[in-house]
């Protein structure tokens, strides 16, 4: 119990032995194991080497935030490798295949362009009216570059957001950590003063992409408004529309993934841009996870708003208890609480019920999960840089 | 027994109005940018919703017609020349766009006088506005979609101006019905949040469609992959 005068840290009420740690860490030894077994047992060292490293970062990441009951800086430490290892290793495919990040026509009419999950959200309407994917990509395996296809990536990307809604952004979205990572780099933001109506221009491009894709029978995002595609392909711009159409990309990406976040601290292209991440925040309203307030250890003290990465914490929604659905369930809010008053929940059950086990069912669905997408894409990026190396 | 041409009406009148209503989809898509932000930019209510509706679906009638004179008078708009073709559609692909931005903006401002009362107009003093529903429906009636095409071609090849605006007509009530359930949007409740969603969508819209009469009055295709 709280008492006015003495609060615990939620690092010393929570903080664990190191037998019992790494006791609760065998599930996640055991299922990385499983998943990096592929790479073990590839011919190429690179491979071998890559899937050794990833299994054992993961594993001692896990470890750690079971240990020291933190979230935030162990999960940013995966996020931020996956996001830099991911370009690594696509535009290195890439450049293999095709000798160019541009992608070709003759690519696309032949239904070979690698499919992500950003445009999901575009497909379902024209999917549902006209029974058609707007997407110049494979449905089955065989197609993309990679030899996935989209059949693939929607399966994966479902089975993780009806467990952890929202917390797809923070545990397997593959562009977001280089922001984060550079949101990480300055000590304190000099921009302070954010306007929160930025916050409702992801809605916003969602509603216009997925209608203009309806119309045009075309992925409109990434056609026209994905930053991304900056680090991993590109049209291969053969007039003046296609230099449009990079000139958009590369200064979407220089401005909301590289600069902003050195000024805000903030991931702002997940907060103020990505489509993906406002239709994302809608399954927080499935998934059984989430973050509360509890109103009774709470003296405001702004830290966690400060903290939150995404502005999904306002001093409306904090002395209600809640959080905004656009949380991605990152931890930043909790593991900045002196008071211990931001907690993970479990849907159903009393905000103040047990907390650390409601955080440890939560770290175990999106840790395996991430271990096993995210996990591989590091370990592919990994193979690739030992690749150049040896 | 029933007269040859009443049913040879008939008959075209059924198979525009079932060209419509199979088109229906594809209309609701084309039409889709436009009508939907505008139509969450105005304030909630299924009468003021309803009146939204009949306002841009009655205009979307007139760029019919207009269209279906054109097609009467001067021929089918696909043996026009390229030249006079790529010059309307950019234009009216421009005036989208500033009528989105405007009526966006209208929509901010309208709502600080007296919200809830009237569609959102657009315009200069305010005897001379008029509601941007009308000019956002003209000006979908008028911009050629696919399922207008399919009809346009139809009517061009009736040879009579009477003729091609019955066909359209029937044409327009077909694909009409597929309008209906967005009534539903007078039952969503506008806060800021969605108003300001609504508004910013249009903003986004509009410059896909200026950048899209720009680049058709340029001279380039804007699916832009081909030289």
């Amino acid at each position: 119990m709280v008492t006015g005068a003495k609060i615990e840290h939620p690092t010393q009420a929570a903080a664990r032995s190191t037998p019992r740690s790494i006791l609760l860490t065998l599930p996640i030894l055991l299922w990385s194991l499983l998943m990096f077994s592929r790479s073990f047992s590839q011919p190429a060292p690179e491979s071998k080497i890559a899937g050794v490293i990833t299994a054992g970062f993961m594993v001692v990441l896990f470890f750690m935030m079971v240990k020291t009951s933190d979230t935030y800086r162990w999960r940013r430490s995966f996020f931020v490798a996956l996001g830099l290892l991911f370009p690594v290793g696509f535009i290195h495919e890439v450049m293999v295949m095709r000798g160019s990040m541009g992608i070709p026509i003759e690519e696309m009419i032949a239904g070979r362009t690698p499919f992500c999950y950003l445009p999901i959200p575009m497909l379902i309407l024209p999917a549902a009216l006209y029974k058609t994917v707007v997407f110049p990509g494979s449905i089955l395996p065989g197609g993309g570059m990679s030899g996935g296809g989209m059949a693939a990536m929607a399966g994966i990307w479902l089975a993780m957001t009806i467990v952890i809604g929202k917390g797809w952004c923070s545990y397997a979205c593959f562009f977001g950590g280089i922001e984060e990572g550079i949101a990480s780099v300055p000590k304190r933001a000099k921009l302070r003063k954010i306007n929160p109506r930025w916050r409702y221009v992801p809605w916003a491009v969602l509603l216009a992409m997925v209608l203009l894709s309806l119309a045009l029978f075309e992925p409109a995002y990434c056609m026209w408004l994905c930053p991304f595609k900056a680090v991993s392909e590109y049209v291969a711009a053969r007039n003046p529309v296609g230099l449009i159409q990079n000139g958009i990309f590369i200064t979407l990406f220089a401005g909301l993934v590289l600069v902003l976040p050195l000024l805000t601290k903030k991931r702002t292209q997940c907060a103020f841009l990505c489509p993906f991440g406002a239709f994302q925040s809608l399954f927080n309203k499935t998934s059984v996870f989430d973050v509360k307030i509890d109103r009774e250890r709470c003296k405001p003290c702004s830290l966690c708003q400060t903290a939150c990465p995404t502005m999904s914490l306002t001093t409306e929604s904090i002395a209600q208890g809640e959080t905004l659905m656009s949380c991605m369930k990152c931890g930043a809010c909790i593991d900045a609480c002196p008071r211990d008053a931001a907690v993970w929940h479990i849907k159903g059950t009393e905000v103040s019920m047990k907390p650390e086990r409601a955080r440890l069912m939560f770290l175990y669905a999106a840790w395996a999960m991430a271990t096993m997408f995210g996990g591989s894409i590091i370990a592919q990026g990994l193979a690739t840089m030992l690749h150049w190396a040896l | 027994m029933v007269n040859s041409s009443a049913m040879a009406g008939s008959l075209l009148l059924g198979e525009a109005f079932a060209l419509g209503l199979a088109s229906g989809p594809a209309c609701v898509a084309s039409c889709g940018p436009v009508l939907i932000p505008s139509l969450l930019a105005e304030r909630a209510g299924l009468r003021l919703n309803a009146r939204f509706l009949v306002t841009f679906l009655g205009t979307r009638l007139l760029g019919y017609l207009v269209f279906a004179f054109m097609v009467g008078e001067v021929g089918a708009m696909t043996s026009l020349p390229q030249s006079f073709r790529e010059l309307a559609f950019g234009v009216v692909h421009l005036l989208l766009a500033i009528v989105l931005v405007w009526y966006a903006y209208s929509g901010s401002r309208s709502c600080v006088a007296g919200c809830g009362k009237a569609l959102v107009r657009i315009g200069g003093a305010a005897k001379r506005e008029i509601p941007g529903a009308m000019m956002l429906g003209f000006l979908t009636g008028v911009s050629l979609c696919p399922p207008f095409v399919a009809a346009g071609v139809r009517a061009a090849e009736l040879g009579s101006v009477a003729a091609a605006l019955f066909f359209f007509a029937a044409f327009f009530v077909g694909s009409s019905l597929w309008f209906v359930p967005f009534l539903g949007f007078g039952c969503i409740r506008r806060n800021e949040a969605v108003l300001t969603v609504a508004r910013m969508a249009m903003v986004l819209i509009a410059l896909y469609y200026g950048l899209l009469g720009v680049t058709i009055l340029a001279g380039r295709k804007v699916y832009g992959y081909w030289g």
